[in-house]
C-alpha cells in the first residue's frame, strides 16, 4: 500500500516551471532517492511534499489524506531534514528539540533519547549558534524525528558534513529501516546506497523512476542519468566522478 | 487534547519561544530602543524651542518613535526567522498555520508595547513633557491597541518579505503606509484635552483597524507562507 502519492504535481514561479507534471508513489517502508543537477526541481519537490510550498496543480497524498487541502494534522506523519537546519541559534539544542516536541504534542522526554542517538547528549545544553555545520545537521535530524514520523523527507542530507557527522547521520538513517524515506541529493553514491528506488529529475521533470538494483555501480547510475539528460534536453550533462554536476557545469565530483 | 487545545498550545509556544529568544539575544528590543531614543532626541534638538505647543511636539515624537522603532524591531525579528529556515520548522507543526501567525502577533505586540512605554519615558525626559496623570490609563490602553494593530499587519508584511533580497528597504516602504491609521489615532487619542477618549471616533477607528488587520492576517497567513 502506498503511503506517499504524488499525482501530476507541477509548480510554476511566474514563467519559470520548477516542477512539471511529476507523479510517483512510495510504498510503506520504501526508500527512494531523487537525483538531479542543480535546478532540476528536487528541492521544490521536497518542499511541496513537506507542505512548505503549494503545488500550482496536482495532488499529494500522505496515507489517504490530501496534503494540499487536507487537515493540518497530516503533517504529523512527515519529518523533514533540509540543507537548512530550521533551528534557532539563540536556543540550545535541547530547547530547540523541546520546542518542536511541544509543537507536535509529544512528550519532551523523547528529546534526550534523540540527542543520545545523534551523539550530542553532552552538548544539548549549548546554544546552536556555537555548533559546527555538522553538529547543527545532527540536531536537525533529531528535530525531524522528534514526533516519530512515518515519512522522512531529506533534502541534501549529506552536503557540507565532516566524516563524523556523515557517518552518524548515515547510521541513524540506516536504523530507520521501517520508515518511508524520500531523499534528494547530489551524492549518488550515498543516495543509491540508501535507496530502493532512484528517481531521476531534469528541468523539473521526472525522467526516470528505476529500481536501485538495476544499477550495477554508481558509475552506471550516473551514466544512465547523463544519457537521459542528453536525450531530454539535447545537451550533455557535464561532470564526472560520483556526483551529478550542477546546472552551470560546475562539477561536484569528488 | 482537543483541536482547539493543540491550536492554542502552538500559539503559546510560538509566543513563548519568541520572548525567550529575545530575552536571550536582546537584538530586536535593543535595535528598536536605540532607534526610538534617537527619534525623540532628534525631535528635542530640532523642534525643542520652535514648536509652541509642547503637547503637539510630545505626541508627534511619541508616535513616530513607536512606529519607526516598531519597524526596525520587526525587521530584526523577521531576520531571525529567516536564519536557518527557522520559520519553516514552525510551519511543520500539525495545526492550522494561523496559530503560528497569532503566536507571532502576541510576541510582537509585547515588543512594540515595550517600545511604546520606553518612548513615553524618552518623551518625558528629553522633551520635558509630563503626560497628565489622569491620562496614564488611556495612554497604556492606546499603546497596547496600537501595538496589537501594528503587529497584526507587521507580522504579515514582514513574513511576505522574508525571502526578498530587498527586505531591509522594502519593509518600511510597505509597512509604514499601512500603519498610518495607528499613527493618526494614537496622536489624537493621547491628546490631553480629549474628553472620554475611549468613546471617541478615533478609538473606534483604532479598534476596528486592529480587528480587520488581525482577521486579514489570520485568514491569509497560510497562503503567504506557502508561496
Amino acid at each position: 500500500m502506498s503511503i506517499v502519492s504524488v499525482a501530476g504535481v507541477s509548480k510554476r514561479f511566474g514563467a519559470h516551471v520548477g516542477v512539471s507534471d511529476v507523479s510517483f508513489r512510495l510504498a510503506d517502508g520504501e526508500r527512494a532517492v531523487v537525483v538531479g543537477a542543480n535546478g532540476a526541481g528536487k528541492t521544490t519537490l521536497i518542499r511541496m511534499l513537506a507542505s512548505l510550498s503549494r503545488p500550482t496543480s496536482g495532488e499529494i497524498e500522505i496515507g489517504s489524506e490530501s496534503l494540499v487541502d487536507g487537515r493540518a494534522g497530516v503533517r504529523s506523519r512527515i519529518g523533514v531534514l533540509t540543507h537548512e537546519t530550521m533551528l534557532y541559534e539563540d536556543l540550545t539544542a535541547r530547547e530547540n528539540l523541546r520546542l518542536h516536541a511541544r509543537l507536535h504534542g509529544v512528550e519532551e522526554s523523547v528529546c534526550e533519547e534523540l540527542l543520545e542517538t545523534v551523539g550530542l547528549a553532552e552538548r544539548g545544553g549549548e546554544r546552536v549558534a556555537g555548533f559546527s555545520h555538522g553538529m547543527g545537521k545532527r540536531v536537525a535530524l533529531a528535530r525531524a524525528l522528534v514526533h516519530d514520523p512515518d515519512v522522512l523527507l531529506l533534502d541534501e542530507p549529506y552536503t557540507g558534513l565532516d566524516r563524523a557527522s556523515l557517518d552518524r547521520i548515515e547510521a541513524v538513517l540506516e536504523d530507520l529501516d521501517d520508515r518511508t524515506v524520500l531523499a534528494a541529493t547530489h551524492d549518488l553514491e550515498r543516495g543509491v546506497r540508501l535507496a530502493d528506488r532512484v528517481l531521476f529529475m531534469n528541468d523539473g521533470r521526472l525522467i526516470e523512476d528505476a529500481s536501485a538494483d538495476r544499477f550495477a555501480s554508481v558509475e552506471a547510475a550516473l551514466e544512465r542519468y547523463e544519457r537521459l539528460c542528453r536525450g531530454a534536453a539535447g545537451i550533455g550533462a557535464a561532470g564526472s566522478g560520483r556526483k551529478t554536476s550542477d546546472g552551470d557545469g560546475n562539477g561536484n565530483a569528488e | 487534547m482537543t483541536a482547539l487545545g493543540r491550536y492554542l498550545r502552538v500559539v503559546y509556544e510560538v509566543a513563548r519561544k519568541d520572548l525567550l529568544v529575545e530575552a536571550r539575544s536582546k537584538r530586536t528590543i535593543n535595535a528598536a530602543f536605540v532607534f526610538a531614543l534617537l527619534i525623540v532626541v532628534v525631535f528635542s534638538f530640532v523642534f525643542g524651542e520652535q514648536v509652541g505647543s509642547r503637547d503637539v511636539l510630545a505626541r508627534g515624537a511619541l508616535w513616530i518613535a513607536v512606529v519607526f522603532g516598531g519597524v526596525v524591531g520587526m525587521s530584526h525579528a523577521v531576520a531571525r526567522e529567516g536564519r536557518n529556515g527557522a520559520l519553516d520548522g514552525l510551519l511543520l507543526a500539525p495545526v492550522d498555520r494561523s496559530a503560528v501567525y497569532l503566536g507571532k502577533v502576541v510576541s510582537s505586540t509585547v515588543f512594540v508595547a515595550i517600545v511604546g512605554v520606553l518612548s513615553t519615558g524618552f518623551v518625558v525626559v528629553f522633551l520635558d513633557y509630563a503626560f497628565p496623570p489622569e491620562t496614564f490609563s488611556t495612554l497604556l490602553v492606546v499603546v497596547f491597541l496600537a501595538a496589537a494593530g501594528f503587529s497584526s499587519v507587521g507580522v504579515l508584511v514582514s513574513v511576505l518579505m522574508l525571502h526578498s533580497g530587498l527586505r531591509e528597504s522594502l519593509l518600511p516602504v510597505l509597512l509604514i503606509p499601512l500603519v498610518v491609521p495607528i499613527l493618526l489615532a494614537g496622536t489624537e487619542l493621547t491628546r490631553p484635552a480629549l474628553s472620554a477618549p475611549m468613546t471617541s471616533a478615533w478609538f473606534r477607528i483604532l479598534v476596528t483597524y486592529d480587528g480587520l488587520m488581525l482577521v486579514a492576517g489570520w485568514m491569509t497567513f497560510e497562503y503567504v507562507v506557502e508561496g
